[in-house]
């Protein structure tokens, strides 16, 4: 898993009330959707109707993140706190450390698909405390200055375990749940036995168990799903690995041309003033922006919003995948990538 | 008095509208003779999917800011520090689509309607004045517009979205705008009445960047009791220089100033007309260059000309003086005021005379004491609109569209209006090697597929409704579902004021009345593919980016996005179909299979049903012996001149310079 800052991890076990958490667990909200956009550029930078098993992939753990960033807010409103998700501080200027990222840690970027992206950036993004060695490349390291997103998690776990009351103070009516997802991974977050469970979900979908790779709905974690990629081999169970499973699955292809040349971390500023290209561009700042709106007034009092905003990411998807065939003007070669910046009014 | 009505506010900025384009083909509605060029865009050479294959039908306000508000006493500011709502931010929704922009059918285009758009006010920080929901409302009073025709945009054209915007919520912020604060007093139901002129519409990639966008001068001002919801009440100017519609489009000379909305106050003595949606204008973005001095005057007498191309004069000893339009070339006056300008202080004279006679638009002429008649009010001030005039119906439905009329903007009470309903059009036979590469249905047949009232009389506000029936049809234009149907309607004896309608006729409704369907049991996937494979035919940019729809697996990975876009409410942008273009049974069928998806073995080729019926074979003959009719020749005429084919639009540097 992500490594971050120990002063987080610190801020988590100091916290003496239940108001002490808001703020960390709106880095928590921020940090899961920071994932998103790396992850949705690369799922929509292939040409369509190619790679659809590389896509099912991403898409399956992009998903889960949406996921993550849910339950984080819901945790949040049980603690009676209130996520702050429309402001342009909200979003990460990639290329950047992921919020709470440590200063000389991984940058994060806005890039097309490449096997390269998923080593150095994704599983980067979601490697587990100790990886368990399901491959002869990868070696189970551990770096004590750093702390883990997942120590950090299993802190505010303990955290509500002490000081939260058995029935959280938040307004029951601010939870939010949705048709999208298994009513077993979100749901309206009442009690600390919800909170501490809820938050089991984000840590093991992310990095699986200490044991295996998968959590307990046997769901690969994010880690070894990116790592399949990678090594363009699915995970599946071998009863003589190490740890019951191995990448002796079918192989997963990948034909490089199948990617569309996005220009990596586009700027809309980096496209003429005027130009057609540069509304594309502007429509998709918009669009992302007032995801963003609609995902702040259904985290806010409206849960029911969330149908509404299903529309925008709709439209989102497209007008990135449109942007990932336009040539870039004046970059021989490239295709505009999605900008993700936060316009304040539409 | 609607939108014209004080207090009033002005804005204006530009419209984003990415139609799709492959449905505005007929032809392509053809599974079977489908072919995959035209998911393309258009070539020099070749049609294609037409100019935006791949759009996905968003409508949205862009760049749209609050320009000047005309207070209760009929003056006007623009000046930020007399009131905060100057400058503010006119957009759409917060954290959904901001709307559809959608035909009626590939055989009535000419009535695109808005859906689920949002409409709010926001001040710089984002915090909210006003927000409500603009009931649908189909364009209407198309007509030229841009002096320099199409030539960078494509589209020299404009039209009108009158509506109500509706559940308004104010925001804490309102208090602050002592302008809100009045309109809201003077409102009622909670509901207000906006209007917007649209033009300079981009079908092409031009240099500067505008492709599918548009201008937008809008107006919005309190709504009333027992008005109408989508037209407003408001007396009417036609523009009557120009050659008539039915002339030919090739050398035709476009009529400016074709329609104009007024109103006449007299309790205060004030004018007020809106020019926004028919000012000339130089090019797309609202420049004007007119040179003509314009002039607002009373006739004496009734004045009946209809548009052509010679010039009618008018004496000044034949009119009352009301006033000069003050305008300005360029792009500011009318971006800011939305050329609707307010004539107070009316003398004694000009208030008795407008109360019975026609308004008239004026322009200076060089002889002595006379002026050429540019725009005359309608004959007798007659104005009879169909409100809700875009019609969808099923099988067995009945719905009820309200008719209203008025003389010089007073209700006509207890006047009988005669419905009519036109005639069967032929059928377009399929050519060898050229377009149409099948045969392209007629329209208004079977005849007996619409029951309702010939005559319908209004009542003290002016209003008559007719109840209209949609019977059984089975397939008529077999591979387009349902049919066509347009009936036309005017007072008793009173014939339609030829001036009416510079591009297409005022005075119509248009109907889509749906096949009869029945849902079956147990709907299997050959129930539904016909309609999904039209879907992946006529929107690439689903099949292409989202869903291949003639794929039943790939709908079924799928099916919990589908079954959540297809349950949505029709008001909904997420509805789906965008186009809305469903029957109520089929879209059912097609949420049932989602529900319990079964793939049947059987393959159908083709499930377009051919037209056995005696009685309706006897009224295609029929329909091929008869010529089209005024409205139908309009609409033909409309149709190919708003897609920019068979037409021309001529630059015209010194219009109304005689």
């Amino acid at each position: 898993m992500l490594k971050i800052s120990p002063k987080f991890v610190n801020a988590v076990i100091n916290a003496e009330k239940l108001e002490d958490l808001f703020p960390l667990l709106q880095n928590a909200i921020e940090l899961e959707h920071a994932t998103i956009p790396p992850y949705l550029t690369a799922l929509f930078s292939f040409k369509p109707n190619t790679e659809t098993a590389i896509r099912s992939v991403i898409h399956s753990i992009v998903i889960e993140e949406m996921l993550h960033m849910s339950i984080a807010a819901n945790i949040l409103n049980a603690l009676g706190g209130e996520p702050h998700i429309s402001n342009p501080n909200f979003v990460p200027d990639y290329p950047t450390h992921l919020p709470m990222g440590i200063s000389k840690g991984l940058i994060v970027g806005i890039e097309k698909y490449s096997p390269d992206l998923v080593k150095n950036v994704f599983m980067e993004i979601e490697e587990p405390e100790d990886p368990l060695d399901l491959s002869k490349s990868f070696k189970a390291n551990a770096l004590p200055t750093f702390r883990t997103i997942g120590e950090f998690y299993q802190a505010i776990q303990q955290k509500i375990e002490e000081i939260a009351p058995e029935i959280l103070p938040g307004d029951p009516k601010r939870q939010v749940t949705s048709n999208f997802f298994d009513s077993n991974l979100l749901y309206p977050i009442h009690t600390k036995e919800d909170a501490i469970n809820a938050i089991n979900i984000i840590i093991e979908q992310g990095e699986g168990t200490s044991t295996s790779p998968v959590d307990e709905e046997g769901e690969i974690a994010h880690y070894y799903r990116f790592q399949e990629l990678y090594l363009r081999k699915k995970l599946v169970i071998d009863p003589n690995a190490p740890h019951g499973y191995s990448y002796s699955g079918p192989a997963i292809p990948f034909d490089a041309n199948n990617v569309q040349p996005m220009f990596p971390n586009t700027k809309s500023h980096m496209l003429p003033e005027g130009s057609e290209e540069r509304r594309q561009v502007d429509i998709f700042n918009n669009s992302y922006s007032d995801l963003l709106n609609g995902l702040h007034r259904t985290f806010n009092g409206e849960p029911d919003y969330i149908n509404n905003t299903i529309g925008v990411m709709f439209d989102l998807r497209l007008t990135c995948q449109k942007l990932a065939e336009t040539p870039f003007p004046g970059k021989e070669g490239y295709t505009i990538g999605p900008t993700y910046e936060f316009i304040t009014t539409a | 008095m609607s939108y014209l009505n004080v207090p009033r506010l002005t804005f204006s900025g530009d419209f984003i509208s990415d139609v799709s384009t492959v449905n505005n083909d007929t032809q392509h509605y053809n599974n079977s003779t489908f072919q995959s060029k035209y998911q393309k865009p258009k070539t020099e050479i070749a049609a294609n999917g037409w100019w935006n294959p791949e759009g996905g039908a968003t409508f949205g306000f862009q760049d749209c800011h609050v320009k000047q508000i005309i207070g209760e006493d009929g003056t006007s500011t623009s000046d930020p520090l007399l009131d905060d709502i100057i400058g503010q931010i006119v957009c759409g929704a917060e954290g959904r689509n901001s709307g559809k922009m959608v035909d009626l059918d590939p055989q009535q285009q000419m009535v695109s309607q808005l859906w689920g758009v949002t409409f709010r006010i926001l001040t710089a920080k984002n915090e909210l004045l006003l927000e409500g929901k603009i009931d649908p409302t189909g364009f209407r009073n198309l007509q030229m517009r841009q002096q320099t025709g199409g030539k960078v945009n494509g589209q020299p054209f404009g039209g009108t979205w009158t509506s109500v915007i509706e559940d308004v919520v104010w925001g804490d912020l309102a208090h602050s705008s002592p302008f809100l604060m009045a309109l809201k007093s003077k409102t009622q139901e909670n509901k207000l009445s906006i209007n917007l002129n649209a033009f300079g519409y981009y079908y092409n990639h031009a240099k500067d960047g505008r492709f599918s966008l548009g201008r937008i001068l809008g107006g919005l001002g309190p709504w009333f009791t027992n008005e109408p919801k989508l037209f407003a009440p408001a007396r009417r100017l036609y523009g009557i220089i120009g050659d008539a519609p039915n002339d030919n489009p090739k050398t035709q000379q476009p009529i400016f100033f074709g329609a104009s909305n007024f109103l006449f106050d007299k309790k205060n003595a004030r004018l007020s007309i809106d020019l926004g949606s028919s000012f000339p204008i130089s090019d797309s973005m609202g420049n004007i260059s007119l040179n003509t001095n314009l002039v607002l005057a009373v006739s004496k007498k009734s004045i009946t000309f209809s548009a052509s191309d010679s010039i009618n004069l008018v004496t000044g000893n034949d009119v009352l003086f009301i006033g000069e339009v003050e305008y300005e070339k360029g792009a500011d006056w009318i971006n800011t005021t939305s050329a609707i300008l307010d004539f107070n202080n009316l003398s004694n004279d000009v208030v008795s005379a407008l109360e019975d006679n026609q308004l008239l638009l004026l322009g200076r002429a060089s002889i002595n004491n006379m002026y050429s008649i540019i725009a005359r009010e309608a004959i007798d001030g007659i104005v009879i609109r169909a409100d809700n005039f875009v019609q969808r119906l099923d099988t067995n439905q009945t719905n009820e569209v309200r008719l209203y009329a008025y003389q010089f903007g007073v209700p006509l009470q207890n006047k009988n209006i005669t419905i009519t309903q036109e005639p069967p059009t032929a059928v377009s036979p399929k050519k060898d090697n050229q377009p149409p590469i099948c045969d392209i249905p007629g329209n208004n047949y079977p005849a007996a597929g619409l029951t309702f009232d010939t005559t319908i009389v209004t009542d003290n506000n002016g209003l008559a409704i007719l109840k209209l029936t949609g019977n059984s049809i089975n397939c008529p234009r077999e591979y387009l579902d349902g049919q066509i149907y347009t009936l036309d309607y005017q007072l008793t004896n009173v014939p339609i004021d030829a001036a009416s309608g510079s591009v297409m006729p005022d005075n119509f409704i248009a109907i889509h009345l749906r096949d009869h369907y029945e849902i079956p049991n147990t709907p299997v996937w050959s129930d539904i593919k016909p309609t999904m494979i039209q879907f992946a035919n006529l929107y690439p940019i689903m099949s292409k980016f989202f869903i291949d729809f003639s794929d039943p697996d790939a709908l079924i990975a799928k099916k919990d996005l589908l079954i959540f876009a297809f349950d949505r409410d029709i008001h909904d942008p997420i509805y789906m179909p965008v186009t809305r273009d469903l029957s109520e049974n089929k879209r059912l069928t097609i949420l049932k299979w989602l529900n319990n998806p079964i793939i049947d073995e059987q393959i159908v080729l083709s499930t377009e049903k051919k037209v056995v019926d005696a009685n309706l074979a006897e009224e295609l003959l029929q329909a091929k012996a008869t010529p089209l009719t005024d409205y139908q020749k309009q609409l033909k005429d409309a149709v190919r001149a708003k897609n920019g084919s068979n037409f021309s639009s001529p630059e015209i540097k010194n219009l109304f310079e005689f």
